[in-house]
C-alpha cells in the first residue's frame, strides 16, 4: 500500500516535468496538446497518469493478439518518435517491441511476466481471472466481426441470424435455399448449394466473439458449453478448418456455399475475393452490416453495461442500428509489476494509446477498427492507473 | 613450434602463478592430449544432459495430464478444454482442470501414424527410382546438377512448403486430380477410402503428398550416394551372367545397398513424423476426426501441439498445456522408438546414413 | 556409365539367334525401357516439385521486389524493409553454429579419437536419439521450461540453446564421419615422429577431416535458418535488432515468421504480405548461398586429395 502511495506521488511529481519537457520539445507531435481530459481523470481517480515516459531509457514488450499486431506496431511507431531521448537525438526514450502469434500467448505471457503487455482479442477467461487475479484488461479499440458466405448468384447481402448460423455449424440447415434461410430473406432466390461451415483451426478470439453471437441469439442452439476461443466443433460433414482470418478468407473463396466469421480488418480481402457480407439480426430485431456507424451505435449503447474491469464482448445489444458482433480489443496486463520504470513507462504508452492514439485517420481505420467511446476511455484510464510497482 | 607453445597459452598464463612442478604436468598432459580428451568429454556429455533435460521437463509438465487423462486418451477422440469460456477450475484427484474438460488423442496418433505411411509409400519408391536413374543413366555432370535440386528440396523451409501447399499445390490437386479418382474408383474395401466428397485441397492426401515432397530429398540423396558406392563387379558380373540392366539394378544393385536405404528411410519417416508447420497448413487441423477418406481434413500431433497451444494458454487450470506436454511426450516416444528400432537394423551400415535434413 | 554400353550388349546378342531368341530378347528391351522410364518419371517426380516450389517463390517475390528491402528497416510492424528479421535470423544462426557447433566438434573429436566400449556407445547413442526429436517437441520444451520455468521469457538464449540442440546431432554426426575417415595410418606416422598428440591432432587429423565438418555446419546452419516451430515459442519476435539486452526477455526478430505471420494467411495488409513473400526470397537464397559453398568446399577438397 506505502508503495502504491508513494508511486502515486512519484507520478505526480513527474507530471509538470513531463509537461515541461513535450512542451520543449515541440518538434515532435505533444501528446498533451490532445489530451484536454488528462487532468480531469486524474483527479476523479485520485491517481496520476504519466502523459511521458520516465527519464530513463527503457523497453516495454508486447505480444499477443495477430489482429492488434499492425495497429500496435504504428502505435509504437509514433510513440517512439514523439518521446525520442532528447529533442536532438531521434532515438526513442522508451522502446515498445511488439510480435504477435495470438491472443493466447499474450494473456499467458502477461501472467507470467515473460511480457509487459498482452494483447487479446477476447478478455480474461474466468479460469484465467482466478488463476491470475493480477491481470487487468484493458480496452484499448473497438473492432467487429463479419459473417460472409460465397455464393456468386446471389447479389443483395443476406439476412443471417443466430439460430440460421447455428443450425448451420450443426448440421440442422446442409442447404442455402433451407426454408429457413429464405424465411430471413424474401425475395431473394437462394441456391441449391450445399452449406460449408468454416470454422477457425487455431484457437481465436474471433471464435470466441463468434460462438458468443450464436449462444446469446439462441441459447438452444447453441450451449453455452460451447462458447470459447478453442470449442469442440459439431462433426458436420465437409466442414472445414482454416488457419488465421486470412486462411478463412481463402478457404471461402475456395468453397463454394461456405460460410465464415472474419475479423473486420480484412474487409478489403473480403471483398476482393468477392465474398458476401451478411446483414446480421441484433437484439433490436434489425438486420444490420457491419459499418463504421452501426458498430458506433453497437458500442455506445453497451459503454454503460462496461462494467470497470471492461469485462465484456459487446454481443447482440438491443441498441436500434447496432451491428450485433462488436468486441473491444484488450491490452492484458498485470497490477503488480516488478520494475517502477517500466510500470511508468506502460501507463504512458498506455494513455498515449487510449488518447492520441485513438484518431481514427492516423491508426484505427487501417485496421477497421473503431474508438473507444469516451465514458469508456475514462474507464481505461482508471484501469491504466492501476498499473503499479 | 608457436603451435605447440599456443594452446599452452592462457594454461601457461595460469602457469605462472601455479608452482612449477605443476605447470610442467599440465604441459606435458596438453602434450599427451589429456585437455582434449577432458574438454571432449565435456562436450560429449552435454546432448546426453540435454536428452535428459528435455524428458524430465516434459514428464514434469505432463504427469498431471498423464493421471487424469488416463488411458483413454490414447483410443478416444476429443478435444475440449471445458464447458466454455466461463468454465470454472475444478480438482480431479488433485489436478486441476476446467469443469467439462475432455480430451482424446486418436485422431492426432492416427493421422501422425497416416500421413507418414503415405509419405513412405509414395516418396520412397519415387526416391529410389530416382536414384537409380541419376547414378545410371544421367552423364555426371547433369547428376550433379539434379543434386542442387534435392538439395534445395530439402534445403527450403517447411513454413515456405506449407504456403505452397496451401495456396498451390494443395487447390491444383483438389481442382484437377482427386475429383478423377473419387469418381472412378471401385467401391470395393480399402480403394473405396478414395471415394467420396474430394474437399478442398485440405486434408490428408495433401498432407501425405507434402510429406512425401519433404522426405525425397532424404531417401533419393543417400540412395544415391549408396548406389554409387555400389563396386562394379558383381554388377559387370550379373550382366556377364546375362541380365538386362534393369534386372542388375532390381537384382544386383538393390539389394547390395537395401539396409543402408531402410536407414535412410527411417530418417524420412522420423522427418514424416514430426514434421510440423507444412502439415499444420495442409492438414486442415480437424481435432475429433479420425479420417474417413483419403480427403478429409485430419490433423497430426505436431499440427495440435502448434495450432493449439495458443488456445491451450486461455485455460486459467493449465491442464490444457500440460495435455500438450503429454501430446509432446507421446510423439516423442513414438519418434524415438522408430529411430531406435531403425539404429539397431541398420547397425552394421551405421555411418553411411548420414542425416541430411528434418522437419521445422 | 556403365549402363549405356550394357544396353548394348544385351540388344546385340538378340537377333543373333532364330526362332527362341528375338522375343525373348524383345520381351526384355522392353521391361528395360518401362523400367528405366518409371526410375526417370520417378526423377521427373522430384524435379517438377522443387522447380514448382523453386517458381512460386520467385514468381509472388519477383514483381513487387525492391533491393531495398534487404536495408530498410521493418516500420510500425508491416510495412518497410527485412533488415532486422535478416540480421535476427544471422545473428541466432552463427550464435547456434559457434554454441552448437563447440559442443558438436568437442563430441565428434572425442567420440572418434578417445572414447571406446559402452560410454562410446551411450554417448552416440545420445546425440542420435537427439536427432529423433521432433523440432516442435524442442520449442515446446524450451519454452515451457527455458522460457517459463526458468524465467528466462523470450529472447536469443533460448531460441539459440533450442536451434543448438537441434543442430547438434548433424554436425557431430559429420566430424566424427570425417574424422573416422582420416586414414590411421596419420596418426601413426605422427606417433612414430615423436609429434606431440595434441599438435597431431589439430594439425593433421582435424585439418585432413575440416571440409567434411564444415558439409556438416552448413547443413546444420540451413536448419537453423529454415525453422520456424521451435523459434514461435522461443525467440518470439520483434521489431527491434537483436543486441545484448535481447538474451533474455525481449524477443528477436527473424525470417521465417515474416513468412508466416507476415503471410496473407495471418495479416490483411499488402505491405505485410510483399514482406512475407520476400522473406521467403531471402531465405530461398540463403539455402542456395549455403548449397553452393558446401559445393565449393567439397571441390577444393576434392582438388586437394587428388
Amino acid at each position: 500500500m506505502a508503495k502504491k502511495i508513494r508511486l502515486a506521488y512519484t507520478a505526480a511529481a513527474l507530471i509538470p516535468l513531463s509537461v515541461l519537457a513535450a512542451a520543449c520539445g515541440s518538434s515532435s507531435p505533444s501528446p498533451t496538446s490532445s489530451n484536454s481530459s488528462t487532468p480531469a481523470a486524474a483527479a476523479m481517480m485520485g491517481a496520476a497518469l504519466p502523459t511521458s515516459p520516465a527519464k530513463t531509457p527503457e523497453t516495454v514488450t508486447e505480444t499477443g493478439s495477430t489482429l492488434l499486431y499492425p495497429l500496435m506496431g504504428s502505435w509504437s511507431e509514433a510513440y517512439q518518435k514523439a518521446f525520442p531521448v532528447s529533442s536532438t537525438s531521434s532515438s526513442p526514450l522508451v522502446t515498445i517491441e511488439t510480435g504477435g502469434t495470438g491472443s493466447g500467448t499474450g494473456i499467458s505471457d502477461a501472467a507470467a511476466g515473460t511480457v509487459d503487455i498482452g494483447a487479446s482479442d477476447a478478455y480474461l477467461s474466468s479460469s484465467d481471472m482466478t488463476t491470475y487475479p493480477s491481470l487487468m484488461n484493458i480496452a484499448l479499440a473497438i473492432s467487429a466481426q463479419q459473417f460472409n458466405y460465397n455464393l456468386p448468384t446471389v447479389k443483395t447481402p443476406l439476412k443471417l441470424d443466430g439460430t440460421v448460423v447455428a443450425e448451420m455449424y450443426t448440421g440442422k440447415i446442409t442447404k442455402w435455399n433451407d426454408p429457413a434461410i429464405a424465411a430471413l430473406n424474401p425475395g431473394v432466390s437462394l441456391p441449391d448449394i450445399t452449406v460449408v461451415p468454416l470454422h477457425r483451426a487455431d484457437g481465436s478470439g474471433d471464435t470466441f466473439l463468434f460462438t458468443s453471437y450464436l449462444n446469446a441469439q439462441d441459447p438452444g442452439a447453441w450451449p453455452t458449453a460451447n462458447v470459447g476461443t478453442t470449442i469442440s466443433w459439431p462433426s458436420v460433414s465437409g466442414a472445414l478448418a482454416e488457419e488465421g482470418n486470412g486462411g478463412m478468407v481463402t478457404g471461402c473463396a475456395a468453397t463454394k456455399g461456405c460460410i465464415a466469421y472474419i475479423g473486420i480488418s480484412y474487409e478489403s480481402k473480403t471483398q476482393a475475393a468477392g465474398l458476401g457480407q451478411a446483414e446480421l439480426k441484433n437484439g433490436a430485431g434489425q438486420f444490420e452490416a457491419p459499418t463504421s456507424a452501426t458498430i458506433s451505435a453497437e458500442a455506445s449503447a453497451l459503454t454503460s453495461k462496461t462494467p470497470a474491469s471492461e469485462t465484456l464482448s459487446m454481443i447482440d445489444a438491443n441498441a436500434s442500428g447496432g451491428y450485433p458482433i462488436v468486441n473491444y480489443e484488450y491490452a492484458i496486463v498485470s497490477k503488480k509489476q516488478t520494475n517502477g520504470t517500466v510500470a511508468e513507462d506502460m501507463r504512458a504508452f498506455l494513455y498515449w494509446t487510449v488518447h492520441t492514439g485513438q484518431s481514427a485517420t492516423d491508426y484505427l481505420s487501417a485496421v477497421n477498427f473503431e474508438p473507444l467511446p469516451a465514458s469508456v476511455v475514462t474507464l481505461t484510464d482508471n484501469q491504466i492507473a492501476k498499473i503499479g510497482s | 613450434m608457436a603451435a605447440i607453445a599456443r594452446p599452452g597459452g592462457p594454461d601457461g598464463g595460469a602457469g605462472t602463478s601455479l608452482p612449477r612442478r605443476a605447470g610442467a604436468a599440465l604441459r606435458s598432459a596438453v602434450r599427451r592430449g589429456d585437455i582434449l580428451r577432458w574438454v571432449g568429454g565435456i562436450g560429449a556429455v552435454i546432448p546426453l544432459l540435454a536428452l535428459g533435460f528435455i524428458l524430465v521437463a516434459l514428464l514434469i509438465d505432463a504427469i498431471p495430464a498423464i493421471r487424469l487423462n488416463g488411458l483413454h486418451f490414447f483410443y478416444k477422440s476429443a478435444w475440449s478444454y471445458g464447458g466454455g469460456y466461463n468454465a470454472n477450475i475444478v480438482s480431479t484427484d488433485g489436478v486441476k482442470h476446467l469443469s467439462g474438460s475432455d480430451f482424446g488423442v486418436l485422431p492426432e496418433i492416427a493421422g501422425t501414424l497416416i500421413t507418414s505411411a503415405i509419405a513412405l509409400i509414395v516418396g520412397v519408391p519415387i526416391s529410389i527410382g530416382a536414384a537409380l536413374a541419376i547414378v545410371e543413366r544421367l552423364p555426371r555432370r547433369l547428376a550433379n546438377g539434379i543434386g542442387i535440386f534435392l538439395e534445395l528440396l530439402a534445403g527450403i523451409p517447411s513454413v515456405i512448403i506449407g504456403l505452397w501447399g496451401l495456396v498451390t499445390f494443395g487447390p491444383f490437386i483438389a481442382d484437377h486430380i482427386t475429383p478423377v479418382i473419387s469418381r472412378n474408383m471401385p467401391d470395393v474395401p480399402v480403394l473405396n477410402y478414395f471415394r467420396g466428397p474430394t474437399g478442398s485441397g485440405e486434408g490428408l492426401l495433401t498432407s501425405g503428398l507434402i510429406l512425401a515432397i519433404m522426405i525425397i530429398p532424404i531417401v533419393a540423396a543417400t540412395s544415391r550416394d549408396l548406389i554409387r558406392q555400389v563396386p562394379i563387379l558383381p554388377r559387370e558380373g550379373a550382366i556377364a551372367l546375362g541380365m538386362s540392366d534393369a534386372q542388375t539394378a532390381r537384382k544386383v544393385t538393390l539389394p547390395w545397398v537395401g539396409s543402408g536405404i531402410v536407414g535412410a528411410v527411417v530418417l524420412g519417416l522420423g522427418r514424416a513424423l514430426g514434421e510440423t508447420m507444412a502439415v499444420a497448413m495442409v492438414c486442415g487441423v480437424a481435432l475429433t476426426t479420425v479420417p474417413g477418406n483419403i480427403y478429409t481434413t485430419m490433423t497430426t500431433i505436431s499440427a495440435t501441439i502448434v495450432t493449439q497451444l495458443d488456445g491451450a494458454f486461455t485455460d486459467g487450470s493449465g491442464f490444457a498445456v500440460r495435455t500438450i506436454a503429454e501430446l509432446a511426450l507421446v510423439l516423442m516416444v513414438i519418434s524415438l522408438v522408430v529411430n531406435v528400432a531403425a539404429r539397431l537394423l541398420v547397425r552394421k551400415v551405421s555411418g553411411t546414413a548420414l542425416p541430411v535434413g528434418r522437419g521445422v | 556409365m556403365s549402363g549405356t554400353p550394357a544396353v548394348q550388349s544385351v540388344a546385340g546378342r538378340g537377333p543373333g539367334d532364330p526362332g527362341y531368341w528375338p522375343p525373348v530378347s524383345r520381351r526384355r528391351k522392353i521391361g528395360n525401357l518401362a523400367f528405366w522410364g518409371v526410375c526417370l518419371i520417378a526423377l521427373a517426380l522430384v524435379v517438377v516439385p522443387t522447380v514448382w516450389l523453386a517458381g512460386g517463390i520467385l514468381a509472388r517475390a519477383i514483381p513487387n521486389f525492391h533491393w531495398n528491402v534487404l536495408w530498410t528497416k521493418t516500420t510500425g510492424g508491416l510495412s518497410g524493409g527485412l533488415l532486422q528479421p535478416i540480421v535476427g535470423t544471422l545473428v541466432i544462426t552463427i550464435a547456434a553454429m559457434v554454441i552448437g557447433g563447440g559442443i558438436s566438434v568437442l563430441t565428434g573429436l572425442y567420440l572418434s579419437e578417445f572414447a571406446v566400449g559402452r560410454h562410446r556407445g551411450v554417448l552416440r547413442g545420445a546425440y542420435e536419439v537427439l536427432a529423433g526429436i521432433p523440432s516442435i517437441v524442442l520449442g515446446f520444451v524450451g519454452y515451457i521450461a527455458l522460457c517459463v520455468d526458468l524465467k528466462m521469457g523470450f529472447g536469443l538464449l533460448p531460441a539459440v540453446l533450442v536451434i543448438s540442440v537441434l543442430t547438434i546431432p548433424y554436425i557431430t554426426k559429420s566430424t566424427e564421419t570425417s574424422l573416422a575417415q582420416v586414414p590411421t595410418g596419420y596418426r601413426e606416422g605422427a606417433e612414430a615422429l615423436g609429434i606431440p598428440t595434441s599438435w597431431a591432432m589439430r594439425r593433421i587429423v582435424l585439418k585432413s577431416a575440416v571440409p567434411g565438418m564444415i558439409t556438416g555446419f552448413l547443413v546444420a546452419a540451413a536448419i537453423a535458418i529454415g525453422e520456424t516451430a521451435p523459434l514461435i515459442y522461443t525467440a518470439y519476435f520483434s521489431d527491434q535488432f537483436p543486441s545484448a539486452q535481447h538474451i533474455t526477455h525481449q524477443g528477436v526478430p527473424y525470417l521465417t515468421y515474416v513468412v508466416f505471420y507476415f503471410s496473407p494467411f495471418e495479416q490483411p495488409s499488402k505491405t505485410a504480405n510483399i514482406l512475407s513473400y520476400d522473406a521467403a526470397l531471402v531465405l530461398f537464397v540463403f539455402v542456395l548461398v549455403l548449397i553452393l559453398l558446401g559445393r565449393t568446399v567439397a571441390a577444393i577438397a576434392r582438388r586437394n586429395s587428388e
